[in-house]
């Protein structure tokens, strides 16, 4: 499988702020790669890098194994771009904004272009006649989209591109992109929302105060986080728990004993509770949202530098178990924080 | 009252340094025409015979205003209230139109309109501040002018009147914020209003009626029309007539009445033209990124051009009503070259001053088309195109290309007018040569204008819009008033407009044209190579 996009060490700074401070990215051919991190994290300073529309402070970047900025007209035709806050043009509407886009993209087949628009001006339920000006966010951003999909391209650099979208064009969305990618396109899909991310990308990669802190399928991340068990306490105390491998996080309150064990630890722990002879068990794997909660949320203000690699628990799942005493407000994620340093 | 001040103190906050810099630059202009004017102008022979050439000119008494007599004080306002008018109406037009439908075009005003603060009050803390502007204007005009040793009575009317023009285009801006779609539409209509102002009372001077001694002129009824004639027709230091400012201040009230209840009665984000319906594919021209540029800019340019064919069209008409007289060995000739370079014959001044003024035009045009490659990047539909396969020198060249072709539509629309013009009143048709060659001088500078403008975008593209259009007023001001009021050589050299060849007569010079449009190139060039090392931001 061939590379379509590399990042090695991008730096982006403006003054003293690093936007990117030694981002790695990797995007294969033929998948959809989520580009996931808090607001802040640099994706999109990376997809404007990418576009040549800015420049590296150094580190490297090759898109089709191209320079973005040497070759971008090459690398432009292959490639279509929708942004998270698309303008418009106040006077034009939103079909000469399509046409116009896709004619400057490049319209090989003009009967196939015109009969693609038709179908998504329908699907998306655009109407084409209104000025770029009395558009909502929404339907702006379709404009963006179907400009994108009327025209191939072997790569999607989507930053955001559902925001502001309703659920039912989501759904179109993510439809329309599985035809691009069944198609032969290759997606960088920056987003927020989890269902997507969950429903559509083979791979992400999440990046957090411009470095990239996890890459790898999504059943990877799963497997590197904790899996969260519960089970009647019965006349057990936190004391008679700790002989469990791997436990951390434990909590016994109302009656109720709860801990946290690696996803991957977790069969070692199943016969120390059947000795226990628990009751009520319930194993509850760790969801995408609390997957994600983690690696954005604990490293404090997003614009700061990274945490070293090494101290931070993405990295590093294994830390050594410690009991917290249980707080009733702190969120997952935040406990997640505490409990690894 | 308290979430009234807080939105006056944030528009205050706003406009803080814009608003101060305009005043600076107004009191900059009084404080050197009238010391300047007092060194030139210092004997009354002087004066006298300034302002018969002036009154047998007609193209003079457009740039200026009806003179009122050889009073020193009567002659600054002959001298410059005319252009003070036109930079209070575009202060104040920009300034409405900045608060109102610009605010609602970015959805700013729908944040603000969410919180519990009733309907019109966005609305009243603008007004409230332009009227502060206003005042603050007419104090240091006032100021200015006690300060420069003229009559006080006459220096606090010449301040008045210019708030009072001030307020009518305030409230012009404020109806057209209503009217209009956007605020690109809102401040070409304000802006196209305040223009024609100035030129309705330059044609009512230039018809106006001269007195025997040729010292003063009646202006005729095309003044009456203008809130800038209103402002005139007091007569500052001579008759002291406050009545015409009641025009004034009653059109200011009607039409702020007006647009506050459009304000009211109109859904926010909606206005009375424009409402965004149109073609669903697009026309053929629109596939290029040179297509998008003129498309874009095609709206501006139609008005440039009009400008441009009114201009023509006086100086083509009144062109004969100037005479034929030869000033070669006329005692006059040394003023005549203070007001215009070009020409032997008084017709030829005549068809140099009014060209001047359409090399100003067509410098504004230029300017505008390298603001809309800065406000392309701003807005971030710039980006679109650049992500597509439009390389980015390319993608500026085409804003300079359709920059190029607006100057040149502009001038030539002026010239083709003057010669129409000329042809219909049966004028001599040694005259279209002139014309022709009067508008080829006038190309090299707003090209220069075109380069520069675009290497400040590349170089601070933040200052695009407010250091162009700074550069170009105080080029036209030094270009068209310099000799006039007797500004030292080097300031006036600074001016393109200064530099425009010596197109007619018998010793023409090219020279300076060629420098300036090299400069152009020069200019436009080293703004395309370092476009591409640097970042597309629109911050």
């Amino acid at each position: 499988m061939s590379t379509v996009i590399r990042t090695r060490d991008l730096h982006k700074h403006f003054g003293h702020v690093r936007a990117l401070d030694g981002l790695d990215l990797d995007v294969d051919a033929g998948e959809i790669h989520g580009f996931l991190g808090p607001n802040g994290a640099g994706k999109s300073t990376t997809i404007r890098i990418l576009l040549g529309l800015a420049r590296a402070t150094s580190g490297s970047a090759s898109v089709f194994g191209a320079n973005p900025r040497a070759d971008a007209v090459a690398i432009h035709s292959r490639l279509a771009y929708v942004p998270g806050d698309v303008s418009l043009w106040p006077n034009l509407t939103g079909g000469e904004a399509i046409d116009l886009l896709s004619r400057l993209r490049g319209i090989r087949d003009r009967v196939e272009y015109e009969r693609s628009k038709q179908h998504l001006l329908d699907v998306f339920e655009l109407d084409p006649t209104k000025k770029g000006r009395t558009y909502s966010k929404g339907n702006r951003q379709k404009v963006a989209l179907v400009a994108a999909f009327a025209v191939p391209a072997e790569l999607y650099l989507l930053d955001e591109p559902t925001s502001g979208l309703d659920p039912l064009m989501e759904a179109v969305f993510r439809s329309e992109l599985l035809d691009r990618v069944a198609d032969g396109g290759t997606v960088l899909l920056s987003s927020h929302i989890l269902s997507e991310v969950e429903l559509l990308c083979s791979r992400v990669s999440i990046i957090r105060a411009g470095r990239r802190v996890e890459e790898g399928t999504l059943s990877d991340l799963r497997r590197l986080t904790r899996t969260e068990v519960a089970f009647s306490a019965g006349e057990l105390a936190a004391t008679d728990l700790v002989v469990i491998p791997g436990v951390t996080d434990l909590r016994v309150e109302n009656g109720r004993a709860t801990f946290t064990a690696d996803s991957s630890a977790l069969l070692d722990a199943l016969p120390a509770l059947a000795a226990l002879r628990v009751q009520n068990l319930t194993i509850t794997p760790p969801s995408l949202e609390e997957l994600f909660l983690r690696h954005y949320g604990d490293a404090g203000p997003a614009n700061q530098p990274a945490a070293e690699p090494a101290a931070d628990p993405a990295i590093e799942p294994g830390a050594d178990p410690v009991i917290e005493p249980a707080t009733e407000s702190a969120p997952a994620h935040a406990r997640h924080a505490k409990s690894s340093r | 009252m308290s979430i009234f001040f807080t939105l006056l103190r944030q528009r205050v906050r706003r406009d803080r340094v814009q608003v101060l810099s305009w005043l600076l630059v107004m009191a900059t202009i009084v404080f050197l025409t009238a010391s300047a004017l007092q060194d030139v102008f210092g004997e009354e022979s002087e004066r006298a015979a300034l302002i018969q050439l002036a009154t047998a000119n007609p193209a003079i008494l457009v740039l200026r205003g009806p003179p009122q007599g050889v009073d020193l004080d009567a002659l600054f306002i002959f001298s410059s209230f005319s252009f003070l008018g036109l930079l209070v109406g575009l202060i104040n037009t920009f300034l409405a139109v900045r608060h109102s439908r610009a605010e609602e075009e970015t959805g700013r005003a729908e944040l603000v309109g969410a919180t519990p603060i009733p309907r019109l009050l966005p609305l009243s803390a603008t007004v409230v501040w332009g009227v502060i502007v206003n005042l603050l204007m007419a104090v240091m005009v006032s100021g200015c002018c006690v300060a420069a040793g003229m009559d006080v009575a006459g220096s606090v009317l010449t301040g008045v009147a210019l708030g009072a023009i001030g307020l009518s285009f305030l409230a012009v801006g404020l109806l057209a914020s209503e009217l209009m779609l956007t605020s690109r539409a809102a401040n070409a209509v304000a802006a196209g209003s305040v223009l024609l102002a100035y030129l309705a009372r330059g044609v009512g001077d230039a018809f106006g009626e001269v007195s025997q001694d040729g010292l003063v002129v009646q202006s005729a009824w095309p003044s009456a029309l203008s809130p800038i004639g209103w402002g005139l027709a007091t007569h500052p230091f001579t008759a002291n007539d406050w009545t015409p400012l009641l025009l004034n201040l009653a059109l200011a009230v009607v039409l702020t009445a007006s647009a506050c209840l459009l304000a009211v009665t109109r859904d926010s984000g909606a206005s009375v033209f424009g409402a965004g319906v149109g073609r669903a594919t697009a026309r053929r021209s629109l596939s290029s990124s040179i297509g998008l540029a003129w498309r874009l800019h095609r709206p501006s340019v139609i008005g440039w051009v009009l400008g441009g064919l009114l201009l023509g069209v006086f100086a083509g008409a009144l062109g004969t009503v100037a005479g034929q007289n030869d000033v070669a060995n006329n005692p006059l000739a040394e003023q005549l070259r203070r007001l215009s370079d070009g020409g032997e014959t008084l017709d030829q001044a005549f068809l140099t001053a009014i060209f001047n003024l359409v090399g100003v035009l067509a410098a504004g045009c230029a300017v505008q088309a390298a603001v809309r490659a800065r406000q392309e990047e701003a807005v971030t539909t710039a980006e679109l195109v650049l992500a597509t396969p439009v390389r980015r020198v390319r993608w500026l060249v085409d804003y300079l290309v359709v920059g190029v072709v607006a100057v040149v539509l502009v001038l030539g629309v002026a010239a083709l007018a003057a010669i129409g013009a000329a042809a219909a009143v049966g004028a001599a048709s040694a005259s279209n040569s002139d014309a022709v060659a009067s508008a080829l001088a006038q190309l090299p500078a707003p090209l220069l204008y075109l380069g520069t403008v675009a290497l400040i975008f590349v170089l601070l593209p933040r200052y695009t819009a407010p250091l162009g259009w700074a550069l170009l007023t105080a080029g036209a001001f030094v270009g068209l008033f310099g000799k006039l009021i007797g500004f030292p050589d080097w300031l006036n050299n600074l001016s393109p407009f200064t530099h425009a060849p010596a197109a007619i007569g018998s010793e023409t010079d090219w020279s300076s044209g060629f420098v300036m449009l090299a400069l152009a190139l020069g200019a436009g060039v080293v703004a395309s190579v370092l476009l591409e090392k640097r970042d597309i931001a629109s911050a």
